[in-house]
């Protein structure tokens, strides 16, 4: 019998202020004399250490969870999939049934059942593991302790499993947050189940720890939490159903200051929100965040970040000469205003929702780029995000009310070469649903769990997530909403279908119509209206009720739309993963690691490091509607996000605090683009990053995905459930293409800039040294260069053959340095 | 999210909370002991027909049997096709594994299957064959070890980026001048010239003077640049890709066609000291025609190009230390169909494996009378990958932390071969 339930598994320790505390004290012992409500059971290691013990262990309080702490039933042991020595249990305990039979049944290797209630000591269940005969894992417990006792006393008072599971409520763990000071002396937890019954028991001795950064902190077996080093991470709890974290902090020491600017906590006067909530954290482990970024610093990143774009020369100069106090404002307010605003984010937008041309359902290319385009109309028009959501889970092929006919038209006008229709004005966006990968219920309940909700479905597919509560059962049901999108032809509209099929020469072996080969499209083009699948919903047999990701159940009629339900649950503010997973993917695409990261795997093992912070921007985000705009200018115009790369004599270890800005790798969209932008005519040059037609951040998007340079730079091509797949680290073959690669060589060759200049030389109208040097700044790094380094480029231009050749051997060492790929 | 040292040192991955400096330094404490194998892939792109080439089946009936006969080989009891002469009498030197099945007929789910010996599933991204040696077995600094001639025959996967190969970016053809993206300085551009501009780069690159240690990004970044300048300007790597150094008497060993050229410029590759490369040979989806393609133009190039890579590594006392695969993604119908040809079928196909540990001059596994499928179980792609892995010396129950937040073995399913490796 697997486990039904668990939801709440928060780290809960009151505090109350004194009065309080006093009256409650009172009020509880009144509670005990006249409930009866105790005291927490004093933990398994006391009750049975003593040979007369009497009481009988519960197998799921007690055996099982027992048997998770030992180590038995974990991945490589027991736990694993083929088992371990013939014996295979559940992994770390989720399925008392399999377990109670596998440990009560007959080991097929010695012949003999695993326990023997009248004869406990001689049960293999005991001698196993106290290497009394041979076992592999060793000894895992000696005679006579307490867990020899414990499972001594659950054989001999009969070895009874479970009938119905209790309901665990939550985990307590005392402290519920370790700070170390400067004596790091360890600390150990203290674990309480409460369950649902509000019996509580003290289940130290039961639980499984583990940390989530061995660098920071570390614990042992029983509990015990040793600092390692400074910073912040967290300590998981597992017991039954229940996750706990408890966050670990240790501050950092100043290193002496060498410098004498250092901006103490008391002088950082937070600008936003955001900033108290990172400032508050960052006291807590005595970091002071660097310095506001430069004027050209805060330029290039904004631009980046919120358009995928460098920065024009001219437009470089303007802003640094401007003196208005709130110039940086008003650029987030410009920038925000650009069509490449939409265009990068509508980029982002189908990295979240998985856009692939290989797995569209036919013509990849077309219908990934109508995608894409729709969504960048969407962005375009401010489209509140849940509603981009909504029109894009909600979409059926057809408009409501239209005919088979009708929409056969719609979808041939698409493509044809004589104006056709703009897919992007449709209301929803069907291709999400149509792909391939999406035909199977479970793998559509994977993608969409990954897609809006930020959580990894998957670990259930074949058993019980190992830390967060989705159970085989989960998984099953919100597979089954699916059951019921269908993309082929309705059954009603079959014959038709058929009859336009054959009119047009497309062959159909089945009622689910095929796809519009080559000969077919052709005609398309043409104008010729040819009949096509379509996405819509089909009918069940019965009704069905449903538990949506134990939320709640869901009853589904035969016709009912079962993506309606999700919807509207997703809307709530209840809902705890589609505002939060948004917001979270957003910030990380904003710094170096999101507020939890990473930030597809939202889950209780994996909290925030900022969960004030989180919380707060989520509530706000869906408070203002969930305006996308809101949220981008929110957190680029916060002191936080503008902070300098280089750090003070406190915070140099910190990368998951946002102290300061931790370089980043360019996108690879936007090397492309910019290597193209670098070289480009200056009459050009604005084509060059407006006409998003020709732009790796804009339609070229989709055509591109699979190119080497954009695999080199590690362009996702989507293909699986993971933020992952984009890379944004350094590769041995990233650096061998910028220095070398034919592509980029033709670019400097071909350059429009490097021509214009020659037929400057040759009208003798050539631009200065200097000025042709700092223009090559301008448009690679987005500054000004150095006396010193003005000076070298001077150099270098009048060392070589010419000009323009001394430019090109420039421009080739500036989009080469480290300064150019990374955002700093 | 769990990050223990351990497991970043295992998944090789820089920007995290492990500094790339901590990362090297566990690299060389944990003395990965290195198996001194490097590997050849032989990709047969299209699906080869096993029935006209490894698998010949004499007496079935016309219409399956096909135009080509079988000839003896130079072991007592093996045949394979009369197009390929030369690995016939080679045939002491690998061994053939027949009745190979699966059911992915498409080209892209195939190669996928067949390249990482896992079932293609969008939960997670496999990674190839020489994405996991890379990973496991660097090369030396100034030689990538990794190298696909031309086109990567799938990717890294979980693997990350970082263990991509070096992609030519075209075929070397006999009588011009041979290319590989990022490798080949272009015309005009000398060492001299590419010297000058990394001065000049150095001489401006210091926007992060005094904090290189300071970030994974800024580390990764100088290590690379200083590695792919080492690569790009040294004599080792651009010689491994040079074949106007090679011999009239070598080049037309290995045949002057696009196979040949191939083969001899990866057998060059593995002497230099490359750790993988993939050789992709095109052209055997012969939906129509199969057996004039196949008996006028692939076989013979096939035939002498893969003899003359056998040779030469035996000959230079490499084929110990090489572990050779040579397949394709599937087989072909059994039924020839009506453009003389056949389709795609993927209940049955074969492979060569040759070199390291590879027991030579054996048939390992059969197909039925027909060639539809195997006689008994047969061997699934998963069994080919951990074995061709076990070959090089990477224990295919190995688990990598990969980048999707629990550990992943690396070939799950697939067991080596009986009797394939000694």
């Amino acid at each position: 019998m697997t486990r039904i339930n668990l939801v709440n598994s928060r780290v809960q320790f009151l505090r109350l202020p004194g009065f309080v505390l006093r009256l409650s004290i009172f009020a509880i012992i009144t509670l005990i004399v006249a409930n009866g409500f105790a005291e927490p059971l004093p933990p398994a290691s006391q009750r049975f250490a003593d040979s007369d013990v009497t009481e009988t262990p519960d197998f799921q309080k007690h055996v099982v969870p027992l048997l998770g702490r030992l180590g038995c039933n974990g991945r490589s042991c027991h736990g694993s999939f083929q088992g371990r020595g013939d014996l295979r249990l559940s992994l770390f305990g989720y399925d008392f049934q399999m377990d109670h039979n596998s440990l009560t049944a007959k080991s097929p290797s010695e012949q003999t059942l695993r326990l023997l209630v009248k004869q406990p000591d001689e049960s293999l269940v005991l001698q196993k593991p106290l290497m009394q005969v041979e076992h592999e894992g060793g000894e895992r417990f000696a005679v006579d302790s307490w867990q020899h006792r414990l499972l001594r006393r659950w054989i001999e008072s009969g070895a009874a499993g479970v009938d119905e599971p209790q309901q665990l409520d939550r985990l307590e763990v005392e402290p519920a947050e370790v700070v170390f000071d400067d004596s790091a002396s360890p600390v150990s937890l203290r674990v309480v189940a409460v369950w649902g019954n509000d019996q509580r028991e003290d289940v130290t001795p039961l639980c499984r720890f583990r940390t989530n950064d061995d660098s920071v902190a570390s614990v042992d077996a029983d509990g015990l939490i040793m600092s390692a080093g400074s910073g912040d991470t967290h300590v998981i709890v597992f017991y039954d159903n229940g996750v706990a974290s408890v966050p670990v902090l240790r501050p950092y020491r100043s290193v002496p200051a060498s410098s004498p600017k250092t901006v103490s906590t008391a002088d950082v006067s937070p600008q936003s929100p955001i900033d108290g909530f990172v400032i508050k954290k960052l006291g807590k482990l005595s970091i002071t965040p660097s310095a506001v970024c430069s004027d050209s610093e805060f330029l290039r990143r904004v631009s980046i970040d919120l358009t995928g774009t460098l920065p024009e020369p001219r437009e470089v100069e303007g802003f640094l000469a401007d003196t208005n106090l709130n110039k940086r404002d008003h650029k987030i307010d410009e920038l925000l205003q650009r069509p490449a605003y939409a265009a990068w984010w509508a980029n982002k937008l189908c990295d979240f929702t998985g856009c692939n041309p290989s797995q569209q359902a036919e013509l990849g290319q077309e219908t990934s780029v109508q995608w894409y385009m729709w969504v960048y109309e969407r962005i375009r028009e401010n489209v509140a995000y849940d509603d981009i959501v909504r029109r894009i889970i909600l979409a059926k092929g057809r408009d409501e009310g239209q005919s088979y006919d009708d929409y056969s038209a719609e979808v041939s006008s698409y493509f044809r070469e004589q104006s056709p229709t703009d897919f992007a004005q449709r209301t929803t966006m069907p291709h999400y649903w149509t792909r391939r990968s999406m035909q199977k219920p479970d793998a559509a309940a994977q993608a969409f769990a990954h897609n809006f909700l930020g959580i990894r479905l998957q670990c259930a597919e074949c058993h019980k997530h190992p830390f967060a509560p989705w159970t085989q059962d989960d998984f099953r049901e919100f597979s089954r909403f699916f059951e019921t999108v269908k993309f082929g032809v309705e059954p009603q509209s079959i014959e038709r279908y058929r009859e336009l099929a054959s009119q047009v020469g497309l062959s159909v072996r089945d009622n689910n119509g095929a796809a519009v080969n080559n000969d077919v499209f052709k005609q398309v083009q043409r104008g010729r209206m040819v009949p096509w699948r379509e996405l819509y919903i089909s009918s069940r047999n019965e009704p069905t009720t449903l538990s949506l990701l134990r939320s709640g159940k869901v009853t589904l009629q035969q016709n009912d739309d079962p993506r309606k339900p999700i919807m509207k649950w997703m809307d709530e503010p209840s809902n705890p993963w589609f505002a939060q997973a948004f917001v979270n993917r957003v910030w990380a695409s904003y710094f170096n690691v999101g507020i939890v990261d990473p930030p597809d795997d939202l889950n209780p093992a994996n909290p925030p490091s900022n969960p004030a912070l989180l919380e707060w921007l989520v509530d706000e985000f869906v408070q203002h509607d969930f305006d996308m705009k809101w949220l981008h200018r929110q957190i680029v115009s916060s002191d936080t996000y503008q902070r300098s790369w280089v750090p003070n004599n406190t915070n140099r270890e910190d990368r998951r605090n946002f102290s300061r800005a931790v370089p980043r790798r360019l996108p690879a969209e936007v090397v492309y683009d910019g290597v193209k932008q670098a070289v480009a005519a200056s009459d050009k040059a604005d084509d060059v990053r407006s006409d998003l037609s020709r732009r790796a951040i804009g339609h070229l998007s989709m055509r591109l995905a699979g190119t080497y340079a954009m695999q080199v730079f590690g362009k996702p091509d989507r293909a699986v459930n993971c933020d992952c797949e984009r890379v944004n680290q350094p590769t041995l073959l990233q650096a061998i293409f910028l220095q070398n690669d034919p592509l980029v060589d033709q670019r400097l060759e071909d350059s429009g800039w490097l021509a214009q200049i020659d037929g400057q030389i040759a009208a003798g109208t050539a631009p200065t040294g200097e000025s042709l040097v700092k223009e090559a700044w301008l448009r690679t790094l987005s500054r000004v260069p150095q006396p010193d380094e003005l000076a070298r480029g001077v150099k270098c231009l009048a060392e070589a053959e010419s000009a323009t050749q001394g430019l090109r051997d420039l421009l080739w060492a500036l989009i080469n340095t480290k300064e150019f790929v990374l955002i700093r | 999210m769990r990050i223990s040292r351990r497991h970043m040192l295992q998944a090789g991955v820089l920007g995290t909370s492990l500094s790339l400096s901590n990362f090297l330094r566990l690299q060389a404490e944990e003395g990965k002991p290195d198996s001194g194998r490097s590997a050849i892939l032989v990709f047969l792109g299209g699906g080869p027909a096993h029935q006209d080439t490894f698998d010949l089946k004499p007496k079935a009936p016309s219409e399956y049997r096909g135009l080509f006969s079988p000839i003896q080989t130079a072991v007592p009891g093996v045949e394979i096709c009369e197009h390929m002469p030369r690995l016939a009498k080679r045939a002491d030197q690998y061994a053939l594994i027949r009745g190979i099945t699966h059911s992915l007929a498409d080209h892209g789910l195939g190669t996928r299957y067949v390249m990482t010996g896992n079932l293609p599933t969008p939960v997670v991204d496999y990674p190839m064959f020489g994405s996991i040696v890379s990973h496991e077995y660097p090369s030396k600094q100034d030689l990538p070890s990794f190298v696909s001639i031309d086109r990567p025959v799938e990717g890294p996967g979980y693997l990350g980026a970082e263990y991509g190969p070096l992609s030519t970016g075209e075929k070397p053809r006999f009588g011009q001048p041979f290319r590989v993206r990022g490798i080949t300085l272009d015309d005009g551009l000398t060492v001299q010239k590419y010297n000058l501009r990394r001065r000049l780069r150095d001489d401006i690159d210091t926007a992060f003077k005094g904090y290189e240690s300071l970030d994974d990004a800024v580390r990764g970044l100088n290590r690379f640049s200083e590695q792919a300048y080492q690569i790009i300007s040294s004599t080792r790597s651009r010689n491994a890709f040079d074949l106007s150094l090679e011999t009239d008497r070598e080049v037309d060993r290995f045949g002057r066609h696009e196979f040949g050229q191939s083969a001899m410029l990866a057998t060059r590759l593995i002497e230099a000291g490359v750790r993988f490369v993939t050789v992709l040979l095109e052209g055997w989806d012969t939906h129509q025609d199969n057996f004039n393609t196949l008996g006028r133009e692939l076989l013979p190039s096939f035939d002498q190009s893969l003899s003359a890579m056998l040779d030469r590594l035996g000959e230079r006392g490499l084929l110990e230390s090489t572990s050779i695969l040579v397949t394709g993604e599937f087989g072909r119908t059994p039924k020839i169909n009506g453009n003389a040809g056949r389709d795609h079928w993927s209940r049955a196909m074969c492979a060569l494996l040759a070199g390291g540990a590879v027991r030579p001059g054996q048939v390992i596994g059969s197909t039925n009378d027909k060639a539809e499928g195997p006689v008994g179980t047969g061997f699934s792609p998963d069994d080919l990958a951990a074995t061709f892995l076990q070959n090089i010396g990477v224990d295919p129950k190995k688990e990598f932390a990969a980048n999707v937040g629990r550990p992943i073995t690396v070939i799950r399913n697939g067991s080596p071969i009986p009797g394939a490796l000694s």
